[in-house]
């Protein structure tokens, strides 16, 4: 365990053309234990603050600290060493590897983290079972609708049993009962783990523990929702 | 699920692709291994026929190369009498001069090779272990001892005549059983019918029998130190020369073959590219969830690297059937094996096989493993 994800005056610009186009300004944030929600209009900055506290791109100012591990500072193989160690995703594209069964979909982070096949395929199957597509897990993804592939995108992401968990926009591509499945097993994980959910979708935001509200690429009201959620 | 797994789950999702560049693959090492099959064929056959000449040393003009098959006879009596008074106290056995002479076209079909024998020698004294299956072995003055080969092809019977010139006329008096080397597309007649018909009292060659316990490059050596103008070739000589000649002739095959190699090298890099940017978002996937460049990057190449291996296993497979068809018709021809798919052959087919997929997979794996997370995921 790494301990706490913290921003530290993260900020991204970029250029396009002649213009330079400020993506995230000076977003300073802890993200304690349980679940954060991060929500704001497009081209808010979300997508690009997730990007930067999963070490997918780096930052042009300030940093992202996991504990006292300075993930900015990493190489790129490092990050991915501690991508596969401390960090699920969900992703609202669910993400699968489409020559994968979902079972080896689920399987493949224990492969790259060296787990012998026997105890990958056991892990693998447990955990789809927990989120009820055992009876798909020999299927391919093209052979699973979206609420099932997004179910075992979140066995995946669980599959080493990481502290951290982001999930971006996690139930965007479903329907209604899908999404209630979803979610539900999705804030269920994230109670004794960082979750840091980005969405566009308020009333999901609202089943977290904190919501920060992102626009024009900064960070401009925190809150805690109330107990009518 | 390991490395090899993945990579043949994704040529395997994609099978008409993967097949019609395994296809590619398997004619460009098919075509390579039947050219220089060629090559290999030809020393083998080269190695036995020396194999099966009697005479460990050949003496023969200076300048002429080989067996001196062709060419017109240099070798003068007076020289064949130095000859034999050098090999005196050289530890020489025997020394037999011969004469070659070629008649009809270019096409060994319709060629008829005469060896000039001299009187009272047979031709087992040249190649030892050949039998007649009809009539007898020594010639007599206007006799020729058929090769069995030439018998069948020219419906040659004891009896039939020989014309050599309007004037020089034999009769076949023998026909040899077939023993599978040179002799088979010979006919042996008497030297001075075949110094007639060329007009001349010369020699093509010396063939030079040595005492037991005799070191044939050594003789070999002091023979030429005491007959100017002559050369005097061991079986190892005229190996190394057909070496030299057929390297010569490798080398023009694998640049033809080289042609082949190029497109199928092409196809295997095109797949595997196209496979790449098909692909980018899984590799994204795949970096997302904790996979290294390495492990991007191996991923890619072996998927080139078994393309191309199995493509030259296939081809290497296909080649060698090929290579036997070849040979039945060859044999059955010109009683020689002309292709060979050897041990050596085999490697380096294989060995070129999997340069191709290594050399075609590295610019895609090498880009698979650069692309950005965030833009091979969409994410930017």
């Amino acid at each position: 365990m790494m301990g706490a994800v913290r921003a530290e005056n993260l900020g991204k610009r970029y250029r396009q053309g002649e213009k330079e186009v400020v993506a995230l300004e000076g977003f300073t944030f802890a993200f304690p234990q349980g679940s954060t929600a991060v929500v704001g209009p497009s081209g808010s900055g979300k997508t690009t603050l997730l990007n930067l506290l999963a070490g997918f791109d780096l930052p042009t100012e300030g940093g992202v600290y996991l504990g006292e591990v300075a993930l900015h500072r990493l190489s790129e193989d490092e990050r991915a060493e501690v991508r596969l160690r401390h960090m699920g995703f969900v992703f609202q594209q669910w993400n699968l590897i489409p020559t994968l069964t979902a079972w080896e979909n689920v399987a493949f982070p224990l492969f790259l983290a060296g787990l012998p096949p026997r105890a990958r395929k056991e892990r693998a199957l447990d955990l789809l079972e927990k989120v009820g597509v055992l009876e798909r897990a020999h299927h391919l993804p093209s052979r699973l609708s979206g609420g099932e592939q997004q179910r075992v995108a979140l066995a995946r992401a669980l599959a080493l049993d990481p502290p951290i968990l982001f999930a971006d926009e996690p139930t965007g591509n479903l329907d209604a009962e899908s999404r209630e499945q979803v979610a539900s097993l999705l804030f269920h994980a994230g109670q004794e783990r960082i979750l840091v959910l980005v969405t566009h979708d308020l009333e999901l935001a609202a089943r977290a523990e904190r919501i920060l509200y992102l626009k024009g690429g900064r960070l401009v009201r925190q809150e805690v929702p109330g107990p009518s959620r | 699920m390991e490395l090899f797994h993945l990579v043949l789950r994704n040529l395997l999702a994609r099978p008409v692709r993967s097949f019609l560049t395994l296809l590619g693959v398997v004619i460009a090492t098919t075509s390579m291994v039947l050219f220089l099959s060629f090559g290999e064929g030809l020393r083998r056959s080269l190695a036995q026929e020396l194999s099966r000449v009697g005479p460990a040393i050949q003496i023969v003009p200076e300048g002429m190369e080989g067996l001196g098959f062709s060419g017109y006879p240099e070798i003068t009596p007076e020289e064949y009498r130095r000859a034999v008074a050098a090999g005196k106290d050289l530890g020489v056995k025997r020394i037999t001069p011969t004469l070659f002479l070629v008649r009809g076209g270019f096409d060994p079909q319709t060629s008829f090779f005469f060896q000039g024998l001299p009187e009272g020698v047979a031709p087992d004294l040249l190649y030892p272990g050949i039998k007649p299956q009809a009539g007898r072995l020594l010639p007599s003055e206007e006799g020729a001892i058929v090769g069995a080969k030439v018998a069948k092809r020219s419906q040659l019977a004891l009896g039939n005549p020989l014309r050599l010139s309007p004037r020089v006329e034999l009769r076949v008096e023998g026909i040899l059983e077939e023993s599978g080397g040179l002799a088979d597309n010979l006919i042996f007649v008497p030297l001075k019918p075949l110094q007639e018909v060329l007009g001349t009292e010369n020699y093509t060659a010396l063939l030079v029998a040595l005492n037991p316990g005799q070191k044939a490059e050594e003789v070999a050596r002091a023979l030429e130190a005491r007959l100017p103008g002559l050369k005097a070739q061991t079986t190892g000589d005229v190996m190394r020369f057909a070496e030299r000649a057929l390297r010569i002739s490798d080398l023009v095959r694998f640049g033809i073959s080289l042609v082949a190699l190029v497109v199928g090298g092409l196809l295997v890099a095109n797949t595997v590219m196209m496979s790449v940017y098909e692909r980018t978002r899984e590799f994204g996937v795949m970096r997302a969830l904790g996979a290294k460049r390495g492990f991007i990057f191996r991923l890619v190449v072996l998927e080139a690297l078994l393309l191309a291996s199995f493509g030259g296993l296939l081809g290497l497979a296909l080649g060698s059937a090929v290579s036997q068809a070849i040979n039945l018709y060859t044999l059955g021809q010109v009683g020689l094996a002309l292709s060979a798919v050897t041990f050596r052959l085999s490697l380096f087919a294989l060995l070129v096989a999997l340069g191709l997929g290594l050399s075609a997979g590295l610019l895609p794996a090498y880009h698979a493993s650069r692309i950005p997370v965030v833009e091979a995921l969409g994410r930017v």
